[in-house]
């Protein structure tokens, strides 16, 4: 791999992209939390991270960042909203209320 | 920021820790872990549906199984590993690295294509649609 900071070498003349290093893409944490999660929040995220590359490759630095402030909008919106399902849920567990859910679908486990 | 950067790296790495213990003692098959959402209320598969006791299946080296229960969590490791160690990196010399290959726009496309055709492949019904469902 590469040394440089700058992934396309290419973007721009003079070999840097004028607007500096790439904004950040939230490529991997999009992943994380559509793999995580269970949301389609995350797919948007992973959306706008592959546009952060393409805007930023294409020497459209404005463009990336806008893109890379929805990846990161998206990507915490699907991490709490699945944080706060997770906490619900063992909230219902402790009080017992979720044992009617257990009940409804056991046999659907695996 | 020469202190927050290494404690925020610590906090990550401890929760980590603690997850990745819960996830190696209790099998969420047979213990009663947070439900997909989606699936709760639609029957539909997310992305995301499996990944639960895929990383069960995972943390005691059943590779295979963990890939028959969500094959894109087990292709993403490759990716997760490669974004941990940015992180790590940017955290310990306390400047962005941003990993040349997490910036190629054909990957991030490629992980987006991936992301849906999993997401519709896997509630298709015939036998790719059950290889691909958890």
């Amino acid at each position: 791999m590469e040394q440089s900071y700058n992934p396309n070498p290419n973007a721009g003349f003079g070999g840097m992209n004028p607007g500096g290093p790439p904004p950040k893409n939230w490529l991997v944490e999009s992943i994380l939390v559509t793999l995580f999660c269970c949301l389609p929040f995350g797919i948007v995220g992973i959306v706008n991270a592959a546009s952060v590359n393409s805007k930023y490759a294409a020497g459209d630095y404005a463009g990336a960042q806008q893109s890379s402030a929805a990846a990161g909008k998206w990507t915490k919106i699907g991490f709490f909203i699945g944080i706060g399902v997770g906490v619900l849920y063992a909230i219902a567990m402790f009080m017992g209320i979720g044992s009617g859910i257990m009940a409804g679908m056991a046999g659907r486990q695996y | 920021m020469p202190l927050r950067q290494p404690g925020r790296l610590l906090g990550l790495a401890g929760a980590g820790l603690l997850l990745g213990v819960v996830y190696f003692v209790f099998d969420p098959a047979r213990y009663p872990f947070p439900r997909c959402p989606l699936n709760l209320l639609t029957g539909l598969y997310c992305p995301g549906c499996g990944s639960q006791r895929a990383t069960y299946a995972l943390l005691h080296g059943h590779v295979a199984q963990a890939a028959g229960l969500n094959l894109l969590a087990v292709a993403s490791l490759p990716l997760l590993a490669l974004g941990a160690a940015d992180g790590i990196w940017a955290a310990l010399t306390g400047r962005p690295r941003r990993a040349a290959l997490l910036y190629r726009p054909w990957l991030a496309w490629l992980v987006a294509g991936l992301t849906v055709a999993f997401a519709v492949l896997r509630n298709l019904p015939g036998p790719l649609g059950s290889w691909l469902a958890p």
